[in-house]
Order: C-alpha cells, then sequence, then structure tokens
C-alpha cells in the first residue's frame, strides 16, 4: 500500500512510520498543512493519515482540497478531539473514518487495511493467509475452504490479529478493539485469552494450524 | 416572619402605646382644665353665697338649678380653708347619685358657724369630656387602621420586584445558557440588588466555564501525549530481544496507559453532558437497546457465570441514545464488576423506569458519596466516575436516581420521571 502519513507531533509520526513501513508499505510523510497540500497534489496514495490538530492549517481543509482535486484517496482522520460534530464533518467532507487519539498502532493500521479493502474495486473482501481465508463482507471464516463458526467477536479478534500478522499485540490493543471505551473493564484483559483460546480451538479442530503465539502474557503474535 | 407581618406587628404595637399615652394625657389634661372651670364656678357660688350671708345674715335660699345642691352644717369651730375635691353624691333634686365636685368651707351667719357645701353635678361636663375625646380619638384610630392598610397594600407593591429578583435567583441555573434576568425598578436599592446578582452571577459563570474549558483543554492535551506512549509502547512490543521481565512491564504500563485514556475520555465525556453537547433526542427502544447490551457484554456474564433475570417491558423513550447506551454500560458493567463468580444480576424495566439489582459486597455502599466524582471503594480498579456520569446523564436528561441496599442485594434506581 502507498500512504502518507500528515502529523506534526515527531515522535508520533516516527513510531507510526516505523510499524506501517515494516508491513512492507511505501510511506510518505508531511509533517505540516502546506507540505500535506503539496503531497496530495503530486502523488495518488491508497490511504491518507490526516491529523486535524495541524499548526498552519485547519485539517478538514485538507479534505477539502482532497475533494477539490477529485482524487479518490482513501482518508483516516487521526484526532484528539473526540467531537461528534468534527467526526460528522470530516466523513461527510469524504473521510473514510475517524481514529481518535490515544490509539494503538495495530489498530491503526486495521483501521487502513480495512479502508483500502473497502475501497478496492475489484471485489477485494477476501484475507487470505495461508489455509485460513476470511470474507470481510460475509463475515465467514473458511479452513481449506470448510467452513468455521465464530462469534461476531471472535471474528473480530480474528480478523485483526491476521491483518496484524507478524507483529505483536497487546491485549490491551485488542481489548480496545473489542470493547471500545469500555476497555477499562477489570477483566477485559484476561478476557482476551479466554477469547483467543475459544479462537485457537475452533481453528485448530478444523484442522489450521496454531499461529496465535503467546508473549509473556503482554500480548499475542499472529505468525 | 414575614417582613410585612413583622412591620405590622411593631407598627401596631408602637400605634397602641402611642394612643394610650395620648389618650391618658389628654383625658388627664381636659379634665384638669375642666375642674379648674368647675371649681372657679364653685367659687363663684360660694362668693355669691358668701355676699348675701353677708348682706342679709341668712343663708340664701335653695337654688332653682338642678345641677347645683348647696347645703349648710352647723360647726363647731370656724374653718374658712376652701376644700375641692370629687364625690358621688345623692342629688335630692334628681333623685339620684351622680358624679359631682364640691367645695366645702365655713361660713359665719349671725355669729353662727355653718359649714357649707356647694355641690356641682359633673355629668354633663363627663359627657363634654367623652365626646370631646371620641370625636379626637376616633379620627386618630381609623388614621392608624387605614395606615396600616396601605402599609400593607403598599410594602406590597413596593418589595414586588424583591420577590421577582428572588425568583429568578431561585431558577438560575449555572448550567443553562440562560443568564440572571434583571428585575427592572424605579427603587435604586433593588436596582442595585439586581446589578450586584448580575455582576456575581456573570462572574460564577464564566469561572464555571474557566473550569470546565480548563478540564476539556488538559483533557484534550493529555491525549496526544497518550497517543505517544501507545505507539512507543507498540513499537517496544515488536522488539525480537523482549524478555519475560520487560514483557510484564510492558503489560502493566499498558494496563496504566489505558486506565489513564479512559480517567481522560471520562473527565471529557463529563464535560460534554455538562455542556448538553450530547443533546439530540429520538425515540429510543430501551427494552431492545438493553437486550443488545448485555448481548455486548454476554462473555463477561459467562465468564464470571452469573445468571441474568429479566423482565423487560417494552418501554419507548425520547431520549438521546448515546447517552442511553453510556448509562446502560455503566449500570451493566457496574454490576458485572462489582459481583462474585455464579453471583445474579435482576434487570426490570417497566415504564417507570429501570432497576438493576446485583449481589456484590457484603457492605452497602455509601449512598450519600457514590455518586461524587473520584469517590471509589477500596477494591473498585476503576475510574471513579463511572457513576458520576451516571447521575449527570439522569439529571441531564430529568430522571431520578436512587441507590439502595436491600436483601444483600445492591440497586440501582432511574426513574423516568423526574422526582
Amino acid at each position: 500500500m502507498k500512504l502518507l502519513i500528515i502529523e506534526d507531533e515527531e515522535s508520533l509520526r516516527r513510531s507510526i512510520l516505523q510499524y506501517l513501513t515494516a508491513e512492507g508499505n511505501i510511506c510518505d510523510i508531511a509533517t505540516s498543512f502546506d507540505e500535506g497540500i503539496e503531497k496530495i497534489s503530486l502523488y495518488d496514495y491508497d490511504c491518507i493519515l490526516l491529523d486535524l490538530g495541524l499548526p498552519d492549517g485547519e485539517g478538514l481543509e485538507l479534505l477539502r482540497h482532497l475533494k477539490k482535486l477529485k482524487k479518490s484517496d482513501g482518508v483516516l482522520i487521526i484526532s484528539a478531539r473526540d467531537s461528534i460534530d468534527q467526526r460528522i464533518e470530516g466523513l461527510s467532507l469524504g473521510a473514510d473514518d475517524y481514529l481518535v487519539k490515544p490509539f494503538h498502532l495495530s489498530e491503526l493500521y486495521a483501521r487502513i487495511t480495512a479502508i483500502v479493502r473497502r475501497r478496492s474495486f475489484n471485489g477485494n473482501d477476501q484475507v487470505v493467509f495461508n489455509e485460513i481465508e476470511i470474507d470481510t463482507t460475509a463475515k465467514e471464516v473458511k479452513i481449506n475452504g470448510i467452513l468455521i463458526n465464530l462469534t461476531k467477536k471472535e471474528f473480530d479478534i480474528l480478523l485483526y490479529f491476521v491483518t496484524n500478522k507478524s507483529k505483536v499485540v497487546s491485549k490491551s490493543a485488542a481489548a480496545v478493539h473489542i470493547w471500545g471505551e469500555d476497555a477499562d473493564m477489570a477483566d477485559s484483559f484476561d478476557f482476551i485469552y479466554t477469547h483467543i483460546k475459544n479462537i485457537r480451538k475452533k481453528l485448530t479442530d478444523a484442522g489450521c494450524k496454531d499461529y496465535f503465539q503467546s508473549v509473556y502474557g503482554v500480548g499475542y503474535k499472529f505468525q | 416572619m414575614k417582613l410585612l407581618a413583622r412591620y405590622n406587628r411593631i407598627l401596631i404595637l408602637v400605634s397602641i402605646v402611642g394612643l394610650l399615652c395620648i389618650g391618658l394625657l389628654f383625658y388627664g389634661n381636659l379634665s384638669f382644665y375642666l375642674n379648674k372651670q368647675i371649681d372657679n364656678n364653685l367659687i363663684e357660688e360660694l362668693m355669691e353665697v358668701q355676699d348675701f350671708a353677708h348682706a342679709r345674715n341668712i343663708a340664701p335660699a335653695p337654688e332653682q338649678y338642678q345641677d347645683l345642691v348647696i347645703t349648710y352644717k352647723r360647726a363647731n369651730h370656724f374653718d374658712t380653708t376652701k376644700k375641692f375635691a370629687d364625690t358621688i353624691f345623692y342629688n335630692p333634686k334628681k333623685h339620684i347619685v351622680e358624679p359631682a365636685r364640691y367645695l366645702k368651707t365655713g361660713i359665719s351667719i349671725n355669729g353662727l358657724h355653718y359649714q357649707v357645701s356647694i355641690f356641682t353635678s359633673k355629668v354633663e361636663r363627663e359627657e363634654q369630656i367623652k365626646s370631646i375625646f371620641i370625636s379626637i380619638i376616633s379620627p386618630v384610630l381609623l388614621l392608624v387602621f387605614v395606615l396600616l392598610l396601605i402599609n400593607r397594600f403598599m410594602i406590597r407593591k413596593l418589595w414586588h420586584p424583591f420577590r421577582l429578583t428572588l425568583e429568578n435567583f431561585k431558577t438560575f441555573n449555572l448550567d443553562q445558557d440562560k443568564p440572571f434576568e434583571i428585575i427592572d425598578s424605579p427603587v435604586h436599592e433593588f436596582r442595585e440588588l439586581n446589578q450586584a446578582i448580575l455582576d456575581i452571577s456573570l462572574r460564577i459563570r464564566s469561572d464555571f466555564r474557566e473550569v470546565k474549558l480548563f478540564t476539556e483543554n488538559a483533557s484534550h492535551e493529555m491525549m496526544t501525549p497518550l497517543a505517544i506512549i501507545n505507539s512507543k509502547l507498540d513499537t517496544m512490543l515488536q522488539s525480537d530481544r523482549l524478555g519475560k521481565e520487560e514483557s510484564e512491564t510492558l503489560a502493566d504500563l499498558y494496563k496504566a496507559t489505558s486506565r489513564l485514556t479512559k480517567l481522560n475520555q471520562s473527565l471529557l465525556l463529563l464535560v460534554k453532558i455538562d455542556n448538553n453537547l450530547i443533546n439530540n433526542q429520538e425515540d429510543i427502544d430501551i427494552s431492545a437497546l438493553i437486550v443488545e447490551r448485555l448481548f455486548y457484554f454476554q462473555e463477561l456474564v459467562q465468564n464470571r457465570n452469573l445468571s441474568v433475570i429479566t423482565t423487560l417491558n417494552p418501554v419507548t423513550l425520547k431520549t438521546n441514545g448515546h447517552l442511553m447506551e453510556i448509562l446502560l454500560n455503566n449500570l451493566l458493567s457496574n454490576a458485572i464488576r462489582h459481583n462474585y463468580e455464579r453471583g445474579n444480576i435482576e434487570i426490570n424495566l417497566s415504564t417507570d423506569g429501570i432497576t438493576i439489582k446485583n449481589t456484590g459486597g457484603v457492605q452497602p455502599l455509601d449512598e450519600d458519596r457514590i455518586f461524587e466524582r473520584f469517590y471509589k471503594d477500596g477494591s473498585s480498579e476503576g475510574t471513579g466516575l463511572g457513576l458520576s456520569i451516571l447521575k449527570q446523564i439522569c439529571s441531564r436528561q430529568h430522571y431520578g436516581l436512587k441507590y439502595t441496599y436491600t436483601k444483600n442485594l445492591h440497586c440501582f434506581h432511574i426513574s423516568f420521571q423526574s422526582s
């Protein structure tokens, strides 16, 4: 994927860049509003990560500019402000998704791939990892072509891990992905463990290799 | 005591005492002068008697005049001192007993000593005093009465702006955008009072806004550093050299960061509810929402082997869906979190309200304090804001919220009709 990161916060930008390039993506960066305008005018991207709180301009203006250029790049807004109005305005201006800071890099990546997947015109809603075949539209999982039965949350977790394959995903990130704002539930972290145990069992029962690797109680790696 | 009642009481007391004093003084004065006049008449009468006796050496014949009686009595010694006094005597001419004034003194007729007493009736005089007294006192009484009446009316009218001011002050609400309404009055003091209240309300309001703005900004400003911490943790997690110890440290850091994030989000949510930013109303099927939320929490419920008993009557409310969802999330997550293994949760929904009962700690919670911000009992790992958010939502939606503890069940009741 070809991505553009428009973010003025240097250390955050570096982390995002590091995480995304490691996945084999090509990433451009823009540190300011003007640089952002320049980059989106010159190149086409699969997805643009847009921070709304830029020092030299209103991030939403970039969206308007993009619209004026009649470009169809996917846009993911990153904002420190969880304002309903801003969210609605951003989405109505053509942004595909809205992610509120703070977020986990695995969540960011999951959102980006979801956007790119949705926007691809060749009906590419299949995510394949070896013998695992995930239909993101029908929300179905097939192992060696045989359908297995997962609950909605189990499906979400599996897709999340497959998307972030060969990365360590923290339990915290997985919990936020599933529970959203209620991720602070005292036992939600342990609960991820139960979920993953169930998914593992369902996958291996269907003859799938066990790809989940536990990382010292802090998270899991799908590999 | 009301101002008017207090004022009237003092006024009436002063009037009565004043009237009594004035009446007594007036009566005494009048009597004194009338007595003096009577005494002069008596002396005149005596002089006539003396003249008569001196000229003819006999006592004069009894007077024809009914109110004047003169008696003579032999006396042993001659005493010419004049003695005036009031008495009640039998008037032989009128055949009645009546009040009178007399003059007693000695005269000598033909060398014999007599004591002469001249009585004059005071009935007429007293009538006179009475009518003078009444004709003066009764207008005064009427005046006092009219004064009281006018006072009553005037005070009520004069204090009317004050009452309006008070009413406005009582209904003044910091949360509302409506400012304190000034009551226009020609009275300087009331204008001053209104201005003072307006000034203070504006100042409080601006302080209040500043505090809210500060909370909002502080929370927002914290989000970017939190995002950096999160992303750095995620980056560290990818390291190949991660050992057991480092991983555990990372896990703790993740937990702390997510708690901080949640705290910030809760504070922002409170500010948003406070500022009425989440306010669009729509028809919400509460029973369906409860079912949906229960489904959302089902794994947590199963994980702790909780049994949930629901009695849901179909209820549709015109309310804010987002707030209602937060409200149910808070109620349910509390009921799950503060429960024990194999505990119970009872959910009742009727048109009156929602009741959620759950087993849990054996001690009742402090019902006066649980809705305070950052109030937590020792075992709680939450932010301490969940119940304040609950309360804030209820007060915004004008719902009643009550906590009780009966039969080992913690019970939260939300009544849709504001209490």
